[in-house]
């Protein structure tokens, strides 16, 4: 039977790549260095598959169709905004887990959307490319990748209480599955950052701070109980991703979290922070 | 304008290489297959993203819409189209 080893919280965040020198060298070789030592950690829990939980930009979903949660369940490749340093590939998904955890939820309440063939953005891609491909290297073994997209960034917004639901039945389906893999599930997102609107550049670092504990206490039903009008004044549209931390914490069922880094970066116009979240 | 129409038409034009092509061949041609009021292609024309974020447009849509389309495509000049000296800019593309 597959088990769940742990995962991450960490950003996603695209300036990094663009601007890579303008924020202080030193800060951005922690956020930089806060990366590799998620890789390290993913290749010490011996992890075979990594489901990695993020949010569309308005770029992969059109107005003719916004899903609530989407999974990839067939070929994938990404990502579709390549950027410096970041360029679109091949992606070893475990089509076999993604297509269970879809016909398992289908038998308890959740109707996902299916990518057969799925093209990711960097919310996928920048965790996959400096987190799991970096492990793959450090074992010297592939790790397999799943892309789950929830509507964390476009309206309709995906409830944070489905967010939670949505984790349980992920932890539920990956726990039934038969083969004998060891699957991590990283949270991609956050924290504060306003993208796009007037306010960018602003980083939150007391909001930021709310998050991080609530995150490292497992304090889920009170970071779900933020309420949107609160994300919006206090983190940006861009915080709305708070959903993905929620759903990846229920997944994993963690029992604790450890901060790895956190780096207000208004250069690179988000509070980054960089979480592990353990299962004993 | 409803803004569902809007947001098509800036998620068409900062994704789909068709629809680039046809709006820099001919922007009125390729606007006039929707149903848009002369205020509203004037709106489009002119990259008024500050009205259209106040018309609810996602901020990411009018993002990728200057980035991919506006003769300038600086982050600087897009700031001050919304009225923001904002110093540093988010940027979904590279």
């Amino acid at each position: 039977m597959a088990e769940i080893v742990g995962g991450f919280l960490v950003p996603h965040d695209p300036v990094m790549f663009v601007a890579p020198d303008a924020p202080p060298a030193e800060q951005a070789k922690a956020v930089w260095d806060a990366y590799e030592t998620c890789a390290k950690r993913l290749a010490e829990l011996d992890a075979s598959t990594v489901i990695i939980i993020g949010n569309d930009h308005y770029m992969l979903f059109g107005t003719t169709c916004l899903p609530q949660y989407c999974i990839a369940t067939g070929h994938t490749e990404g990502p579709l905004d390549q950027l410096p340093g970041l360029k679109k590939e091949e992606i070893p998904n475990n089509e076999a887990l993604a297509r269970f955890i879809s016909n398992t939820g289908k038998a308890s309440g959740f109707d996902w959307a299916e990518a057969r063939s799925f093209t990711t953005d960097h919310s996928f891609s920048i965790p996959y490319q400096l987190i799991v491909k970096r492990a793959s290297e450090i074992k010297g073994q592939t790790i397999k990748a799943i892309p789950i997209y929830i509507a964390s960034a476009v309206d309709p917004f995906i409830t944070k209480e489905r967010c939670i639901e949505l984790g349980r039945h992920l932890n539920s389906a990956i726990t039934q599955f038969p083969d004998a893999e060891k699957v991590a599930v990283i949270g991609s997102g956050g924290i504060s950052h306003w993208v796009g609107t007037k306010e960018s550049g602003r980083v939150n670092e007391a909001f930021d701070r709310q998050v991080i504990e609530y995150c490292c206490s497992m304090q889920v039903d009170a970071l779900a109980a933020l309420t949107d009008d609160m994300v919006l004044e206090n983190g940006g549209n861009g915080a709305m991703e708070i959903r993905n931390f929620i759903c990846a914490m229920t997944a994993i069922d963690a029992k604790r979290g450890h901060l790895i880094e956190y780096q207000p970066v208004p250069q690179w116009v988000t509070g980054l922070g960089f979480i592990e979240l353990s299962v004993e | 304008m409803k803004r569902d129409v809007l947001e098509r038409i800036l998620w068409s034009l900062s994704v789909d290489r068709f629809s680039k092509s046809k709006f820099k061949e001919d922007p009125e041609k390729y606007l006039s297959r929707f149903p848009l009021a002369p205020e509203d292609v004037e709106m489009i024309l002119s990259f008024d993203v500050k009205k259209m974020q106040e018309m609810g447009v996602n901020p990411m849509l009018t993002m990728g819409y200057w980035i991919e389309m506006s003769p300038d495509r600086r982050m600087s000049s897009y700031n001050k189209k919304l009225g923001s000296e904002a110093q540093y800019s988010a940027s979904i593309k590279g």
